[in-house]
C-alpha cells in the first residue's frame, strides 16, 4: 500500500483533487445552493482592487485626452506663450472632468425624470466565462441592493441583478442566454416578451400579434414581467417575414454599447410608455423613438385576443343577422316568420337567393359561415 | 526514491531543472491573470479571446515541473477564476487541475524552454482546456453549450502566439536555477 | 528513523558510488505521513459515500434524481362536443397551464409568486397545504389560461434563479360558446374542490383536474376524459428542461357528437333572449334533443380553471337563478297544455266519445266551490275539438270530475309525467303527478273530489318539466310511442321505447284539436306557420307550488306552449317555458321560430323536396276545417 501509493503519488493526488471539485460541483448541481461564501470572499477581495483601477483608469483617461488635445492646442496656437498653454491645459483639464461629470449629470437628470427610485452604480468587471454576458457593478447588498432588482441606463434597460454581494453585485445583461424581459412595442403596442440568446441580438416571442408590429418600431418594458418598471426603452424591432404568417423578430439592446455607469432600479414605479422621445441623453446620435400613432385606442385588451370561439357563435352571429335582416324578433312579433333560408345579407341581394324556395346548394354540414355565392 | 522516479532520472537525466520562482510570484501571477480576465475585459473588448489564467497555470506548471504541484496550482487558479464568475464553483477548477497536471508531466520529459515547444504545448492545452470544460459543462452540469470547434481552434492559435513573449516575461520571475 | 549507512563495498563488485539512499530517508517519512492522510481522506470519501448512497439511499437517491429529472405531464385534451352535423359547440383552445414544482419550493417564495400571479397569498398557501398528501414530485396545479402579464412574469423569473419553481406547459383550454349559449345542455368543467375529491365518483382523480360538473361535460366526463401523458425530462439547476428522457403520449378524449341541431338551438337561444324560461326541443320519433334551452344563461368560459369567487357568489344570489336548468329541473303546473292528455285519457278510458258537449258559461261550480273558465263571456255548447283548440276550462272539469284523479294520474304517468325521462343530463327532477296513493302517502290524507277539478286544467299539485312536456306530448303525436330523450345518439340503444296501446282514432281526435290551437282561430294562432301543419296547445298556468319563485313578489303567470309539426308523422316536438309570460300565446312564437327552423334547414338539405315549401312570402288564407266561430 505504501509503496503502492508512493509510486503512484502523482496520479492520487491528482485524482483527489479532481475528486474534491466534482464533489463541489455535485453538491451544488443537487442541493441547487450556491456556494455562496466562497463568492462572497472572492467578490469582495477582487472588488476593492477593482474599483481603484478603474478610477485611475478614469483619471488615467482623463489625463490622456488631456495630453492629446494639449498638442492639438500647442500646435494651433505655438504663438501662445507657456503661461497661456498651462492654463490651458489646466482648463482642458478640467473640461476633461467634467465630460465624465457629464455622464454622471445625464443619469442623475435621468433618474429624476423617472418615478422609480435608483441607485447609481459603476461597471467594474465583466464575468470570466467567455459567454457569458454579465457585469460586475460597484454596488451590493451593503447598498441596499438585491437580486432581481432592473438594471437601466438613460438610454435604457442592462439586465438584472442576479446575485447581489457585499460591496458588488453580479448583473446578467440582456442579451444573456435564457433572459427574459416583457416588452411592449410603442406604436403598435404590441405586447411580447424578450428573450436574450447569448449573441449580441435578442429575440421576441410570444408575440401577440405578429402582423402589427412593425419593422423598427421601439420596443419598451411593459412591465409585467414584475422585473422592470413599465416605460424603459429595450431597443429597435427589426421584423423579418419568412412566410406569410411566420416572421422572426431580432431586437438589438440599445442600453449595452459602452457602458459604464448604470442605475439600479431600488424602488421600481411604473413609468407611461413615452409618447415623445424619451428622457434626452447627449451621447445618442441617432434621435430614438419615432412619434407614436396618433391613437393607440387599438391596443388590445389583454386577453380579449386569446379568446376563441366556436361553431356556435359563427352561426348565433348569422342568425341575428338573419334575424335583423327581415325584421324579425325571435319569439316575438307574431305574424310573419321568419325565412331562415335568405341568405344573410352582407353585400348586395344576390338574384339567385331571391327566390322564394330556391333553397341553397348542399353544403357541407359542418361549413361555419352561409356560403353565397351560386355558380352560374 | 521510487523505481519510478529511478526511471523518469533515467529517461531525462538532465539537470534537476526545477525552476524556483519567488514565493510572492505564485501569488500575484494568478492574481494579475485572473483579475485581468475579469476587469480588463471591458476595457478592451478584443482581448476576451485570451486566457491568461490558463497560460499561468500552464507556464508554472511546466516550469516546477511537479504533477502535484501543477495540479494544486492549476485547482486553485481554476476555482478563484470560478468564484468570481456566475456559474458553478469548480468547473474551471477541474479543468485546470487536468492541464496543470499534464503541462507539469509533459515538462518531466521536453525542454520546457525551447519556443516551439511552448507554443506547441500551450496551443495543445487550451484546447483540451476548451474541451474539458465544455464536456464539464455539457455532462456534469447538464447545461447546453455550443462547442465551437473553429473558433476554439484559432483562439487556440492565438493564445499560443501570445504565450511566447508573455513566458519570456514570466521567465523573469525566476530565481536562479539551483 | 535513519538506518545505518550499509557497508560499502560490501557486496558490490564495481565501485560504482551507490544510490545515496540515506538522501531519501527524509522524502519517505513525508510520503508515509501523505500516504496516512490519502487513507484517512479516502475513509471518509468512503464513508461519505456509504452514507449517501446506501444507508440513506432512499432518500437521497429519489431526490436526486427528481432534481435531475422531471415529470412534466402532458394535459390530455379534452374531447370537443359537436352538434349532429359535426359542427363544433365545444372547443379547445391551445394554452398554457402553470404548475408549481414543489420539489425545490422555497417557503421565501410563496409570496411573490403569489403577488406575481395575482393570487391571494393565504390561498395559495392553503392550496398548496392539500397537495400535501400528494408526493413531492407530482407538481402543483396553479392556473390555467394565464394573461398576457402572468405569461410574461412567470416568463422572466422562470429562468433565472429567481423563481425556478414556477413550471409553464402547454395545454387546451375548453372554449365554450358566449353568452351562454347552451351553457345549461353542455354544462362546465373545472378544476375538482375538496368535497369532490372525497367523494367516490371522483377519487381517481387528483387534485387540480378539471371535471365536468354539469351538463354534457358531467354525464360524459368520463368518455370526454383522455388520459395524460407525461414527458420526463432532465433539467438543470434553473429549471430549464436541457433532455427529454421519455414519453408518454397523452391519450386525447373521445369528441362526443351530440343530437342537437345547432341551427334550431341557436333559434331558441335567441328566441329566449331576454326572457326566462326553457325550451326543448325533441324528435319524436327517435327522441333525440334538437335543441334545449334554459334561460337565463351563465358562461361556462368563466368556470374554467377556477371560478372568480365574486363571479359564483354572483351567480348563487341571482333571483333569477341562473345556474338552474330549467329545461329539466323547472317542476312547474304545466296548466291548459295538460289538456290534451286529458283528454286521450277520457276517451280511452270511455267517460266521453266525439258526441260528448258542455256549455261553458264562463264559469261551473264544483263540490261548492265556483271553478272560472278562462274566457269570462264563455265558450258556449263547447265540444272536444273546440275545447282543445280554444282551451276550455268548463268542459276540461267536466272531464276530470267523470275521470276521477287516479284515471287522470294513470293517463299521465303514461305520457311520461312524474317520472324522470332519463335523459342523459345529471340532475333531472322527476315532477308530481298527483294520485290518492300519492296523497296517501306523502301527506296521509284522503284525496277529496275537488283536488281534481284543478288537477284536469293542469294545475293543483300537478307539476311536470318542460322536457317531460316535449316528451309526452311527442309520444302521443306518434301515436303512444315515447322514445327516451338523448343527447348521444349510442345512448339511445339501451332504451327500448315505451309504447302503449292507444286508440288512434283517438289521438287523431287530440291532435285534431291541437291543429285547430293553431291553425283554427285557437289560442296560439301566432304560432301558425303557412303551409305547414302545425300542432299544439298553450298553457298559462297559475304559479301554486313553485318555492324557486316563491321569494318573488312580483309573480306573473307563466306561459307554455308544447307544438310538434307535421301533423301526420311529427318529425319535432318543442316544448316552450316561458316564465312570466302571463299567456300561453305568447310562448307560441318561439316555438314556432323553432319549427321554421327545423323545416326551413329541412328544405335547404333537400331542395326537391316539393312537399314543404319553404318560404312563402304571403300568408296563406286559414283553411276552413271545423267549426269557425268568429267572423
Amino acid at each position: 500500500m505504501e509503496s503502492f501509493l508512493a509510486r503512484f503519488r502523482h496520479i492520487t493526488v491528482l485524482l483527489l483533487l479532481l475528486m474534491a471539485q466534482l464533489l463541489l460541483l455535485a453538491y451544488q448541481v443537487k442541493t441547487n445552493q450556491e456556494v455562496r461564501l466562497i463568492r462572497i470572499w472572492a467578490v469582495t477581495a477582487v472588488t476593492p482592487l477593482a474599483r481603484a483601477v478603474e478610477s485611475v483608469s478614469v483619471y488615467w483617461n482623463n489625463v490622456f485626452t488631456t495630453l492629446v488635445r494639449q498638442r492639438e492646442v500647442l500646435s494651433e496656437n505655438e504663438r501662445l506663450k507657456g503661461e497661456v498653454s498651462k492654463l490651458r491645459i489646466e482648463n482642458q483639464y478640467l473640461q476633461g472632468e467634467l465630460a465624465t461629470a457629464d455622464r454622471a449629470k445625464v443619469l442623475l437628470a435621468f433618474a429624476q425624470t423617472i418615478p422609480s427610485k435608483t441607485k447609481a452604480a459603476r461597471i467594474i468587471g465583466s464575468g470570466t466565462g467567455s459567454n457569458a454576458r454579465v457585469v460586475y457593478v460597484d454596488r451590493g447588498s451593503a447598498d441596499g441592493i438585491a437580486r432581481n432588482m432592473a438594471v437601466v441606463t438613460s438610454k435604457g434597460i442592462v439586465g438584472k441583478v442576479a446575485s447581489a454581494y457585499p460591496t458588488a453585485s453580479l448583473v446578467t445583461l440582456v442579451t444573456q442566454q435564457g433572459f427574459v424581459a416583457g416588452v411592449v412595442s410603442q406604436v403598435s403596442r404590441v405586447q411580447a416578451i424578450l428573450r436574450g440568446t447569448g449573441s449580441d441580438l435578442c429575440t421576441l416571442d410570444y408575440v401577440r400579434n405578429p402582423f402589427a408590429l412593425q419593422d423598427k418600431e421601439w420596443l419598451y418594458t411593459s412591465g409585467e414581467d414584475r422585473v422592470f418598471p413599465k416605460g424603459f426603452p429595450v431597443g429597435q424591432v427589426r421584423v423579418t417575414k419568412k412566410s406569410n404568417t411566420e416572421f422572426e423578430f431580432k431586437v438589438q439592446p440599445v442600453a449595452l454599447d459602452h457602458l459604464e455607469e448604470v442605475l439600479i432600479v431600488v424602488e421600481g414605479i411604473h413609468g407611461a410608455i413615452p409618447d415623445p422621445a424619451p428622457a434626452p441623453s447627449q451621447e445618442v446620435v441617432i434621435l430614438p423613438p419615432p412619434p407614436p400613432a396618433p391613437a393607440s385606442a387599438e391596443a388590445p385588451a389583454a386577453g380579449a385576443e386569446g379568446f376563441g370561439s366556436t361553431d356556435a357563435d359563427r352561426l348565433r352571429e348569422k342568425y341575428r343577422k338573419l334575424g335583423e335582416a327581415q325584421g324579425h324578433t325571435y319569439g316575438g312579433s307574431p305574424g310573419r316568420p321568419p325565412d331562415f333560408n335568405k341568405a344573410v345579407p352582407s353585400a348586395q341581394p344576390k338574384p339567385a337567393s331571391a327566390a322564394p324556395g330556391k333553397p341553397e346548394e348542399g353544403k357541407p354540414p359542418a361549413a361555419p359561415k352561409e356560403p353565397a355565392p351560386v355558380k352560374p | 526514491m521510487t523505481d519510478f522516479d529511478n526511471r523518469l532520472m533515467d529517461i531525462a537525466p538532465r539537470e534537476p531543472a526545477v525552476t524556483r520562482f519567488r514565493p510572492l510570484s505564485w501569488l500575484v501571477v494568478p492574481l494579475l491573470a485572473i483579475w485581468f480576465q475579469v476587469f480588463v475585459h471591458r476595457f478592451v473588448g478584443y482581448v476576451s479571446y485570451l486566457e491568461l489564467p490558463l497560460l499561468v497555470t500552464i507556464y508554472f506548471s511546466m516550469m516546477r515541473r511537479q504533477p502535484i504541484i501543477g495540479s494544486v496550482f492549476g485547482a486553485c487558479v481554476g476555482l478563484a477564476q470560478d468564484s468570481l464568475s456566475d456559474h458553478y464553483v469548480g468547473m474551471f477548477g477541474i479543468v485546470k487541475t487536468m492541464v496543470g497536471f499534464i503541462a507539469a508531466s509533459l515538462s518531466l520529459r521536453f525542454d520546457v524552454d525551447s519556443p516551439l515547444l511552448r507554443l506547441t504545448v500551450t496551443y495543445a492545452l487550451f484546447v483540451f482546456h476548451q474541451m474539458g470544460y465544455w464536456a464539464v459543462a455539457k455532462f456534469l452540469v447538464g447545461q447546453s453549450v455550443d462547442l465551437q470547434l473553429p473558433q476554439m481552434a484559432i483562439q487556440g492559435f492565438l493564445n499560443a502566439l501570445i504565450a511566447i513573449p508573455f513566458y519570456l516575461v514570466l521567465d523573469r520571475l525566476k530565481e536562479e536555477a539551483r | 528513523m535513519r538506518q545505518p549507512d550499509p557497508p560499502y563495498h560490501q557486496d558490490s563488485a564495481y565501485s560504482m558510488p551507490p544510490i545515496p539512499r540515506d538522501e531519501g530517508a527524509l522524502p519517505s517519512i513525508k510520503i508515509v505521513v501523505f500516504q496516512y492522510v490519502m487513507a484517512a481522506a479516502f475513509i471518509f470519501l468512503v464513508s461519505g459515500y456509504w452514507t449517501l448512497q446506501i444507508q440513506n439511499e432512499q432518500i437521497y437517491n429519489e431526490k436526486a434524481v427528481r432534481n435531475e429529472i422531471r415529470a412534466l405531464p402532458i394535459p390530455a385534451p379534452r374531447g370537443k362536443i359537436l352538434d349532429r352535423d359535426g359542427r363544433v359547440i365545444v372547443g379547445n383552445l391551445a394554452s398554457y397551464r402553470l404548475l408549481l414544482s414543489r420539489d425545490n419550493l422555497r417557503e421565501d417564495h410563496i409570496i411573490p409568486i403569489a403577488t406575481g400571479l395575482n393570487l391571494d397569498p393565504k390561498e395559495f398557501a392553503e392550496r398548496l397545504r392539500r397537495y400535501r398528501s400528494l408526493p413531492s414530485y407530482q407538481p402543483m396545479f396553479i392556473k390555467d389560461e394565464l394573461t398576457t402579464a402572468e405569461f410574461t412574469f412567470v416568463e422572466a423569473n422562470r429562468d433565472n434563479d429567481a423563481l425556478p419553481e414556477l413550471e409553464l406547459i402547454s395545454s387546451q383550454r375548453r372554449v365554450y360558446p358566449q353568452d351562454g349559449v347552451g351553457a345549461h345542455l353542455l354544462g362546465y368543467v373545472s378544476e375538482i374542490n375538496d368535497a369532490e375529491l372525497n367523494t367516490p365518483e371522483w377519487a381517481r382523480h387528483n387534485p387540480g383536474d378539471e371535471i365536468g360538473k354539469a351538463g354534457i361535460e358531467r354525464y360524459y366526463n368520463d368518455a370526454l376524459t383522455g388520459v395524460d401523458g407525461e414527458r420526463q425530462v432532465r433539467v438543470d439547476n434553473r429549471g430549464n428542461a436541457r433532455a427529454e428522457l421519455g414519453i408518454k403520449e397523452a391519450v386525447p378524449g373521445k369528441d362526443l357528437m351530440l343530437t342537437v341541431d345547432l341551427d334550431l338551438q341557436i333559434v331558441a337561444e335567441l328566441s329566449m333572449e331576454g326572457r326566462n324560461g326553457a325550451v326543448v326541443a325533441l324528435d319524436p320519433r327517435t327522441g333525440e334533443v334538437l335543441a334545449l334551452v334554459s334561460r337565463p344563461s351563465y358562461d361556462p368560459n368563466h368556470f374554467v380553471g377556477r371560478i372568480d369567487p365574486s363571479e359564483w357568489n354572483k351567480l348563487l344570489t341571482d333571483p333569477d337563478k341562473p345556474l338552474f336548468n330549467r329545461a329539466l329541473q323547472a317542476q312547474l303546473a304545466p296548466g291548459s297544455t295538460f289538456k290534451p292528455i286529458m283528454a286521450l285519457a277520457a276517451l280511452e278510458t270511455g267517460v266521453i266519445d266525439e258526441n260528448f258537449t258542455v256549455t261553458c258559461t264562463g264559469g261551473a261550480t264544483w263540490y261548492g266551490r265556483p271553478f272560472k273558465c278562462h274566457k269570462r263571456g264563455g265558450h258556449g255548447t263547447v265540444n272536444l275539438y273546440k275545447a282543445i283548440a280554444q282551451s276550455c276550462d268548463v268542459f276540461f272539469y267536466a272531464v276530470g270530475n267523470k275521470l276521477g284523479i287516479d284515471n287522470i294520474a294513470k293517463y299521465a304517468e303514461m305520457a311520461g309525467f312524474g317520472h324522470k325521462t332519463g335523459i342523459d343530463l345529471p340532475q333531472e327532477k322527476e315532477g308530481v303527478v298527483p294520485s290518492t296513493q300519492w296523497k296517501m302517502r306523502l301527506f296521509r290524507e284522503k284525496w277529496f273530489a275537488g283536488e281534481t277539478i284543478s288537477v284536469a286544467i293542469g294545475q293543483g299539485a300537478l307539476t311536470v318539466t318542460p322536457l317531460q312536456l316535449a316528451y309526452a306530448i311527442g309520444g302521443i303525436a306518434t301515436g303512444g310511442v315515447w322514445m327516451k330523450p338523448h343527447l348521444v345518439k349510442e345512448s339511445a340503444a339501451l332504451a327500448p321505447a315505451r309504447k302503449a296501446n292507444l286508440n288512434i282514432d283517438h289521438v287523431n281526435q287530440v291532435i285534431q284539436g291541437m291543429w285547430g290551437v293553431v291553425n283554427d282561430y285557437g289560442t296560439a294562432t301566432a304560432a301558425r306557420l303557412p303551409g305547414l301543419d302545425l300542432c299544439g296547445k298553450t298553457g298559462t298556468a297559475q304559479l301554486a307550488s313553485n318555492e324557486l319563485l316563491k321569494q318573488r313578489k312580483d309573480l306573473k303567470d307563466n306561459a307554455w306552449f308544447v307544438g310538434f309539426a307535421p301533423k301526420q308523422a311529427p318529425e319535432i316536438v318543442v316544448a316552450v317555458l316561458y316564465e312570466g309570460g302571463l299567456h300561453g300565446n305568447l310562448a307560441a312564437p318561439i316555438a314556432r321560430d323553432v319549427i321554421k327552423a327545423y323545416f326551413d334547414k329541412k328544405a335547404r338539405r333537400n331542395p326537391r323536396a316539393p312537399e314543404q315549401p319553404a318560404s312563402v312570402a304571403s300568408m296563406a288564407p286559414l283553411p276552413k276545417v271545423g267549426a269557425a266561430q268568429r267572423p
